[in-house]
């Protein structure tokens, strides 16, 4: 389970931390998204076929979750903006360090956004070469030996699993649209 | 019939489909252990190898398959913090703070003890019980699948974490995911919004893979310094007791008999399987247990539910399989198919016309366990220096795995933009401290809630059947006092913080 780690309960007049701030905010921004693709896919439902042979058509049911879903998100609103005014502003510079902190996540996270664009037009081989070696190396492969170590691995998860899929398992993995 | 269990015991126990069986059994682990790859993916695979064989050395070798998968899927739970298959996604719960604080032979020996002990309970039910099993699971009308589903929605009440807000906020996101793509009885499609990704849905294993693993390994990446470090996954030295192990299992005889059961039955109910059966053991567990304060912070009782819950639903697939000839799930088709090939029907008379291939699979069920058994204890050594590999080759070899699996599913090269988008978006939930699972837990019941709604309300619009209908009552209550406890065990959690501040 993703260890819910913070409580979401007001703090009371207590000043609250400035993490507790930035969640908040992280919280109202993520549910008003929520809740604004829940009222798009609420009227889209509403325009589903009917059907002659049941009460409840394709639409009810969605509609039904996803009033459930848009309830849920005025609730932590309005429990988060309550928090808000408990909280002082974020010090200038912390999100520049939040994501400085974070930066080989996102690296990854970049580099797995390039694999998968371009699996599709490389095929499998070739975009997983890169990927595996590339990401390695921002993990912290840097010496000869790890460079070394790293190019194997590399090449047994792009030739080789491509080589096991394709003639033990008859799979074929993507192939390349440009090659 | 004793001479139809020695006829089949005497086909199994050859060199040849012992040997067959041990490398299905192998086959299995290893499959389940690699995230993104299915247990039903190895069947499928292993499927065309067994033509060729006699009928009960096929089956035979697709049953070590299953078994083995059942167990294979708790590796990569326990070590890396990802269900190797969506069985075990309860075993991630507390395996892998077991395994994070310094224990990881402790969570596999004992997941693998459960499992065996899991898989050995439900082929003695199977045995025993399979007839009048298999006729009450096939009495359960859309009425009851329905009421039956929302007694396992009741589980979000588990799964929350500390905030009941954020994770039934987290279940309904993925009660509506579910709806994406074709309507489950009229075909028409749902929210594609004309994108070609979307139109066939988005398929459970996606969300599963992107929620869990890709928005996992980035959380292992978040400390530059570390990574840079070479740290591992998990700092231990290995240590694997696996007598301690068993012996800590048995002293929880009745957590690991309730647990198989529940696995026996959501195993004998067409269509549920072990994704669900782990998930229900575990809140059955939580529920029951002395200590429920401890569940989900390493807690053995946690680990043994999951896993002898999700092996015990091996042997609860086959009873409408072998007493109906109604596969429970896409596995037992997989069987059924195995079996249709050597030209033995599946149906109610297999018990009566292939006897001892019947006993024969009885007995692979004991056998495959076995070998199940005997193949981790070995192993269990070698997947436990995984903890050992630094996070830099971890992490792209687990994402490359996780696409291949996402894109081998339905060889379709939208469900690797999907994975990308559903791992985003399970990152962000996780860096927002909501809770995955009961998201996951939606995606898994939405559709059938759906389908079972609409289609009571199809034969009979008549909405008081599912409080007059006796089963559908039962289940009903059940969840009503799901909830009350729940509720009344958080009440009584707050009361006590309270006090101590």
């Amino acid at each position: 389970m993703s260890g819910a780690s913070s409580d979401s309960r007001p703090q009371g007049r207590e000043p609250v931390p400035h993490g507790e701030r930035a969640k908040a905010v992280g919280h109202i921004v993520f549910n008003l998204a929520l809740l604004g693709i829940a009222a798009v896919m609420f009227v889209h439902a509403g325009g589903l076929p009917s059907s002659a042979w049941e009460p409840i058509g394709s639409g009810s049911f969605p509609r039904l979750m996803l009033a459930i879903l848009a309830l849920l998100n005025v609730i932590v609103i309005v429990k988060e903006v309550a928090k808000l005014r408990h909280t002082a502003a974020l010090p200038s510079g912390s999100v520049g360090a939040w994501l400085w902190q974070h930066r080989l996540a996102f690296g990854v996270l970049g580099l797995f956004t390039l694999y998968a664009i371009a699996m599709p037009l490389v095929g499998f081989r070739w975009a997983t070469l890169p990927f595996v070696l590339a990401c390695q190396v921002l993990l912290g492969a840097r010496r000869p030996r790890q460079l070394a170590i790293a190019a194997v691995i590399a090449l047994l998860m792009s030739l080789g699993l491509d080589a096991l899929f394709r003639h033990v398992f008859s799979i074929s993995l993507p192939r390349g649209s440009l090659l | 019939m004793m001479e139809s269990i020695l006829a089949g015991a005497d086909q199994l126990f050859t060199l040849p489909t012992m040997l067959t069986m041990l490398v299905g059994v192998v086959a299995g682990v290893i499959t389940a252990a690699i995230p993104g790859f299915t247990i039903t993916m190895a069947i499928v695979l292993a499927l065309p190898l067994t033509f060729t064989m006699p009928a009960l050395q096929g089956v035979a070798t697709l049953l070590a398959v299953y078994i083995g998968g059942y167990t294979g899927g708790m590796i990569s739970a326990a070590l890396l913090g990802i269900p190797g298959t969506p069985s075990a996604l309860a075993t991630t719960f507390d395996a892998y703070p077991m395994a994070r604080r310094g224990e990881p032979g402790r969570a596999l020996a004992i997941g693998i003890w459960a499992s065996f002990f899991g898989t050995l309970l439900s082929s003695i039910v199977l045995i025993i019980a399979a007839p009048p099993l298999a006729m009450i699971a096939v009495k359960l009308g859309a009425w009851e699948y329905f009421s039956l589903v929302v007694f396992a929605l009741t589980i979000v009440a588990s799964l929350v974490g500390r905030s009941m807000l954020r994770g039934l906020l987290a279940g309904a996101i993925g009660l509506i995911l579910a709806t994406v793509g074709a309507d489950p009885l009229m075909g028409v499609t749902r929210f594609s919004f004309d994108l070609r990704m979307l139109s066939a849905g988005i398929p459970f294993l996606i969300v599963l893979i992107g929620i869990f693993a890709v928005s996992q390994l980035l959380r292992e990446v978040e400390d530059a310094e570390e990574v840079k470090a070479g740290k591992q996954l998990i700092d231990s030295r290995i240590s694997f007791k696996p007598w301690a192990a068993m012996r800590e299992v048995l002293s929880y005889p009745f957590n690991l008999f309730r647990s198989s059961m529940v696995g026996v039955f959501i195993g004998a109910v067409p269509g549920a399987g072990g994704s669900i059966a782990n998930l229900l053991a575990y809140d059955q567990a939580k529920r029951g247990s002395k200590h429920p304060e401890a569940f989900g912070k390493g807690s053995s009782e946690g680990v043994i539910a999951s896993e002898s819950g999700n092996s015990a639903t091996s042997g609860g697939g086959l009873i409408p399989m072998i007493a109906l000839g109604i596969p429970g799930s896409a596995v037992d088709a997989v069987l059924m198919a195995s079996l249709m090939v050597h030209g033995i029907g599946v149906g109610p008379r297999l018990i009566m016309d292939h006897a001892d291939t019947v006993y024969g699979m009885f007995m692979a069920m004991f056998l495959a366990s076995a070998m199940m058994l005997v193949v981790c204890l070995l192993s269990m050594r070698m997947f436990l220096k995984v903890t050992s590999v630094p996070k830099s080759v971890i992490v792209p070899v687990v994402l490359t795995c996780c696409m291949v699996g996402a894109f081998a599913l339905n060889n379709r090269v939208t469900d690797i933009y999907l994975l990308l988008g559903i791992g985003v978006f399970g990152y962000v939930l996780a860096k927002l401290d909501y809770p995955l699972a009961p998201l996951v837990l939606g995606v898994i019941l939405g559709p059938i809630a759906e389908t079972n709604l609409r289609r009571a309300l199809m034969t009979n619009e008549d909405w008081t059947l599912f409080f007059t209908r006796p089963i559908s009552l039962a289940l009903l209550t059940l969840a009503a006092l799901s909830i009350v406890l729940a509720l009344r065990y958080r009440f009584k959690q707050r009361r006590q913080n309270l006090a101590l501040d």
